[in-house]
């Protein structure tokens, strides 16, 4: 029988089913490692391991001139990497990009080295305009297909950031 | 192999595939011998990201050849690229590294470890197999139709001296560029990239 950890690991990837998402690229954080490994396995998607988060910049909006609808899915830190990737390919073609991210250095984490991320990554994502939805609670689960919409309505980059208790299957 | 002289032989090779350049010098070099907007995306700035956009697009266009010019400036702030490539191994991709051992666009500042850096030798120390090196127009004219006709993956260095003219710039609008060169895959590879959300669903296509 499936853990609370695996029943929102499995609700997350049917989102992205329901999304239209085909292929992933991504970057582990520890946090989505168990997505990371359940979208590996899924037959339905084409996973790609990436070596730099920009990377996953890259391919993902390519893959929209490919006509694949896609998922950039990577830590804090390499959000926090990509702002340039982001803004001069995404922001000036006016290419759509759908990420998933982590809300590390929030208050519950108790790794010190994501002090910098708790600090800046949300007013980063504000100060260049990024629209993103935090997802604090398991109902907000369901609103990933609003959010990959969204990025394909406003032709922009749209992140869908988790909190580890509902990555955790927690809250 | 002079840059010029280089494009010009691409240019006139080149069928119903797709080009996408990297910052500077190719992508000037490549719309002034062109005037391309269809064919072609100048992907100005992009810092090492073109082979993965490039990579994204021969996923969902199998049958599309597609012919991606990187600087080495580019690449040397991303060799790890060349594993996800090889990892890929996308036969329609096709990666050239124009080589010219400086930041051509941003006054020809020589690269890092500029005498050192053997680019064919990274590219075969991750397991990539069609691994080529042209520096003179006559070599890359006798094996182009190994290297880019024959399908397949290939990561190819263009030894080629730094570009003395201005290039210029690429005077399109990023935007009308999107739709042009979106607009030449959906009818070239019979792909569909843009709906209205709220009208179409997105469906996607398959991955190669």
């Amino acid at each position: 029988m499936p853990n609370k950890q695996e029943e929102t690991t499995q609700f997350i990837v049917e989102q992205l089913v329901k999304s239209g998402i085909k292929l992933v690229a991504s970057l582990p954080d520890d946090w989505v490692s168990d997505l990371i490994h359940a979208i590996d396995t899924d037959k339905r998607f084409t996973h790609v391991p990436v070596n730099r988060e920009e990377s996953a910049i890259g391919l993902c909006s390519g893959a929209y001139f490919g006509g694949i609808p896609s998922l950039a899915l990577m830590g804090a830190s390499g959000l926090m990497t990509c702002v340039y990737a982001i803004t001069k390919i995404n922001y000036s073609y006016h290419i759509p990009l759908f990420l998933f991210t982590t809300l590390r250095g929030a208050i519950g984490d108790p790794r010190s080295h994501h002090i910098s991320n708790g600090l800046y990554l949300e007013p980063l994502m504000n100060s260049i305009s990024l629209p993103h939805l935090i997802v604090d609670e398991r109902e907000k689960i369901a609103r990933i297909p609003d959010a990959f919409k969204h990025s394909q309505v406003m032709n922009r980059p749209t992140v869908v950031v988790f909190t580890e208790p509902v990555l955790r299957g927690e809250a | 192999m002079e840059l010029r002289e280089c494009f010009e032989y691409f240019a006139s090779r080149q069928t119903n595939g797709i080009v996408i350049t990297s910052a500077g010098s190719t992508s000037g070099m490549w719309w002034k011998i062109t005037h391309d907007m269809d064919r072609a995306f100048y992907l100005g700035a992009s810092m090492s990201m073109i082979s993965m956009f490039g990579a994204g697009i021969a996923m969902g266009a199998p049958k599309l050849p597609v012919w991606v010019f990187m600087g080495d400036g580019a690449f040397v702030m991303n060799p790890g690229m060349l594993m996800v490539e090889r990892d890929l191994n996308l036969p329609n991709l096709k990666h050239f590294l124009v080589s010219n051992r400086v930041y051509n666009a941003t006054g020809a500042v020589r690269l890092p470890n500029v005498q050192r850096n053997d680019y064919a030798a990274i590219a075969r120390s991750v397991g990539i197999e069609r691994v080529y090196y042209f520096d003179s127009l006559e070599e890359l004219k006798s094996n182009f139709d190994t290297v880019v006709i024959e399908p397949g993956y290939t990561f190819t260095v263009l030894e080629v001296e730094p570009v003395r003219e201005k290039a210029g710039g690429v005077p399109v609008d990023d935007v009308e560029l999107k739709f042009r060169f979106g607009r030449y895959i959906e009818r070239t590879a019979g792909i569909k990239i843009f709906r209205h959300p709220a009208t179409e669903p997105v469906t996607g296509n398959k991955t190669a």
